[in-house]
């Protein structure tokens, strides 16, 4: 009872846009999809909706073909923002949820609820070429789940909109999540993944690199962080002869040490008691989402992308 | 409110052509209607019929203006006298309560010594042609016109009437009292054309092969309406695509949703202008006589009906224009989903505009031999047949299941190029700035996926 991606592979032309991508998302999930650009996840999104038909394999929900599925099962807010220049607010609002069968009067009350709560009441009587980009993205996002969808597919949906609308938009996806909707969004912001996503997959030209939840995605990358505070001495230039230690980011008082998978971050303390260092500050934390996807995609050429399959295999199992 | 309303998955899916397609119909007309660009192309069109179907009263207002001039020649003056007094009483008919001598006639009639004395005074300007006659052995007449008239001239057409009236006379007189007399010779009328000298207008729109003039006034609208409301439909499907609104369409509706839909609601918008054109024009058209009587008094007797439509050609030129739109709206529509701006729409449509062109001369030379084997078989090829079958109708000899004929494979011709359409517009809308070109809608219309 999921939406299941299943050994995806697309190619145009030459160029291979999906290699036997799998993952999975719950029902009700708020599924984080990350790659850099051109990784793959607007083809997968549109490949889930079927306006593209994969080269082989399958997407279903519940079971049941994604080719098969009423398209009134999916809501879809585009990378490319896009909205009749001359068309006013509540008429494409309307529009749009009639293709998908909202009746006009329910799509109507709907749309007017949805852009008192974005704070834009006054935007239904506008065109669309009149609103700024931040606006015209919200009203996107409202035609996107006004037929109240059991999935819904983001491309980008953060990107444009200044912290106020992004706490709104964020609250907006806690309600629909809470409404058992199934959400599913690519984004470059990591904090926003962090905070919001429950399981996040990582796309890398067109192979999936690690998926899973949140948590364990950040955990399985096995490199914690070790920030330690040590009186009088900010650099810790000892710190990197440690085995074990990768990097050592000195700030002001707090110096970030990343360890490498297997090293026990207590030992990193213990050397510090050792020299006879008054530790002021000593937190074991998990790598950020940022640290693990520079550390998955971020790879400079001449690194194979071998190196990476073993990790591929894994996640995709 | 929106709380606790997840939909079960709907059983019956959204993929039926119907209500999607109205509603993308619907929107397209709606915003085609209410366009000011729409308004003020209709206004100034509705203008120029309104103008161009006064046309002919016009032409007979400035032909009742003139006096024709047309000298008589014969080897005998008292025949010329009494050619002369016949022709002129049939030329310059008084209506019956009017008092002829407030009748100024159209046509003056007077004897000239010879037919040198005539043709100079044509040279001159004093006349406008020579009527010749001349008497045979049996006393029968026949006669020779000079002039500059076309064959199909108002002038040639009632003095051929007028000339046989005179010779059936001539005969009548001179049958003796008792016995049978000669037997009737039937004048010959020849029409031989002086060079030098004033024209007549050669053109007499009222008359001159008027079925010709409709056929091709028709199929000259058919042209500009199919090029023009294509056009409609490529540019508006390639701006949904520029404006990107095209992804969010694509998702909630299926291709074939949008791309009828789309045709639909252009064709009603150009249908909805095109009646408000040719309504006002028709009107006029129909009312020609009584309008033409009120503002420039009742016709003569011998002048055309000016109007020559029939039921039945508006009713084939309505089905050729409304099945040749759709078959080549869903081409243009298909052209359009390819192309990333609508300025590329030209190039890519310009194949299409040389069948469309093709179609429009193939009717127009064809109308010169419109029985033709060649023209017979291009009134059955889809693109070509709205122009050529049209103008058979109109011009030359069809049988009713011809024209049945032409119009199925017509219809069957737009049920494939909507299939074919629906094809490389789902897969044309989502290719981005690729180099627009008759390949590409080629490759997309065979593998779409690729």
């Amino acid at each position: 009872m999921t939406l299941a991606i299943d050994h995806l592979t697309k190619r145009y032309g030459g160029v291979v846009a999906l290699d036997e991508v799998s993952f999975s998302v719950e029902p009700g999930e708020i599924f984080g999809f990350l790659g850099a650009n051109g990784a793959g996840k607007t083809t997968t999104m549109r490949i889930v909706l079927d306006i593209l038909r994969a080269d082989s394999g399958a997407v279903t929900w519940h079971g049941r073909a994604s080719t098969e599925l009423p398209r009134r099962t999916f809501g879809y807010l585009p990378e490319e923002r896009g909205l009749y220049p001359r068309m006013r607010i509540l008429e494409q609002l309307v529009f749009f949820a009639g293709l998908y069968g909202v009746p006009s009067r329910q799509a109507r009350r709907d749309a007017l609820d949805w852009l008192e709560r974005f704070r834009v009441p006054e935007l239904a009587g506008r065109k669309a070429e009149e609103l700024s980009k931040g606006n015209q993205q919200k009203i996107q996002f409202i035609a996107a789940i006004l037929h109240e969808p059991e999935v819904v597919l983001m491309d980008e949906p953060f990107t444009g909109l200044d912290p106020v609308n992004v706490s709104l938009l964020r609250a907006a996806f806690l309600e629909l999540a809470a409404q058992g909707r199934t959400l599913i969004f690519s984004t470059h912001q990591m904090e926003v993944v962090e905070s919001l996503a429950d399981s996040i997959a990582i796309l890398d030209r067109g192979r999936l690199v690690t998926a899973g939840s949140t948590r364990e995605v950040r955990r399985r990358a096995g490199r914690p962080v070790v920030r330690l505070g040590v009186e009088g001495d900010p650099e810790l230039a000892w710190a990197k002869a440690l085995p074990g230690v990768r990097s050592v980011r000195p700030g002001s008082d707090i110096t970030e040490l990343t360890v490498a998978a297997g090293t026990d971050p207590q030992s990193i303390l213990h050397a510090a008691l050792a020299r006879g260092a008054t530790v002021t500050c000593f937190e074991v934390a998990d790598a950020s989402l940022e640290d693990v996807f520079i550390e998955l995609v971020g790879r400079t050429d001449d690194v194979e992308p071998a190196t990476l399959a073993p990790l591929a295999v894994e996640s995709a199992a | 409110m929106i709380h606790g309303r997840l939909a079960a998955p709907a059983e019956s899916g959204n993929r039926s052509l119907l209500p999607n397609a109205r509603l993308v119909a619907r929107r397209e007309y709606v915003e085609k209607i209410r366009s000011r660009a729409f308004a003020v192309a209709t206004l100034i069109l509705m203008t120029v019929a309104v103008a161009a179907s006064l046309v002919p009263i016009g032409l007979r207002a400035i032909d009742r203006g003139q006096t024709t001039r047309i000298g008589v020649v014969s080897p005998d003056p008292a025949t010329t006298a009494r050619v002369i007094d016949l022709i002129s009483a049939y030329l310059n008919p008084v209506p019956p309560n009017v008092d002829p001598a407030t009748v100024r006639p159209g046509y003056v009639l007077d004897a000239e010594a010879s037919l040198q004395a005539g043709l100079a005074d044509i040279d001159a300007n004093r006349l406008d042609s020579v009527l010749q006659v001349t008497v045979g052995a049996g006393g029968g007449l026949d006669f020779t016109f000079h002039g500059n008239d076309g064959p199909s001239s108002a002038t040639i057409q009632r003095l051929q009437v007028a000339t046989f009236g005179a010779a059936v006379v001539e005969y009548a007189q001179s049958l003796p009292h008792t016995g049978s007399g000669p037997t009737f010779h039937t004048p010959s009328f020849q029409v031989e054309p002086t060079d030098a000298g004033p024209t007549i207008s050669p053109i007499d729109p009222s008359v001159a092969g008027g079925r010709t003039l409709l056929a091709s006034i028709m199929i000259v609208l058919i042209f500009i309406t199919l090029t023009v409301y294509g056009m409609w439909v490529a540019t508006s499907v390639a701006s949904e695509k520029a404006s990107r609104v095209m992804e969010l369409l694509i998702s909630a509706a299926t291709p074939r949703q949008l791309l009828v839909g789309k045709v639909v609601g252009v064709g009603a918008a150009g249908l909805t202008q095109y009646l408000a054109i040719i309504v006002p024009a028709a009107i006029v058209l129909a009312l020609q006589d009584p309008i033409a009587t009120a503002l420039i008094g009742p016709a003569d007797p011998g002048e055309a009906p000016l109007v020559g439509l029939t039921l039945p050609i508006l009713l084939a030129f309505g089905a050729f224009f409304v099945l040749g739109f759709l078959l080549y709206a869903f081409v243009y529509a298909a052209a359009g989903s390819l192309v990333s701006r609508p300025e590329d729409i030209q190039q890519l449509a310009m194949p299409l505009s040389f069948v469309s062109m093709a179609g429009y001369f193939a009717a127009i030379f064809g109308m010169t031999a419109i029985n033709s084997r060649f023209v017979e078989i291009l009134s059955f090829v889809p693109f070509f047949s709205p122009y050529v079958m049209l103008a058979r109708v109109m011009v030359g000899q069809v049988e009713p299941w011809e024209v049945g004929l032409s119009l199925a494979l017509l219809a069957a011709s737009i049920a494939l190029s909507s299939w074919f359409a629906a094809r490389i517009y789902g897969a044309g809308v989502l290719l981005y700035g690729q180099r627009p070109g008759f390949r590409t809608f080629l490759r997309v219309a065979i593998r779409p996926g690729g």
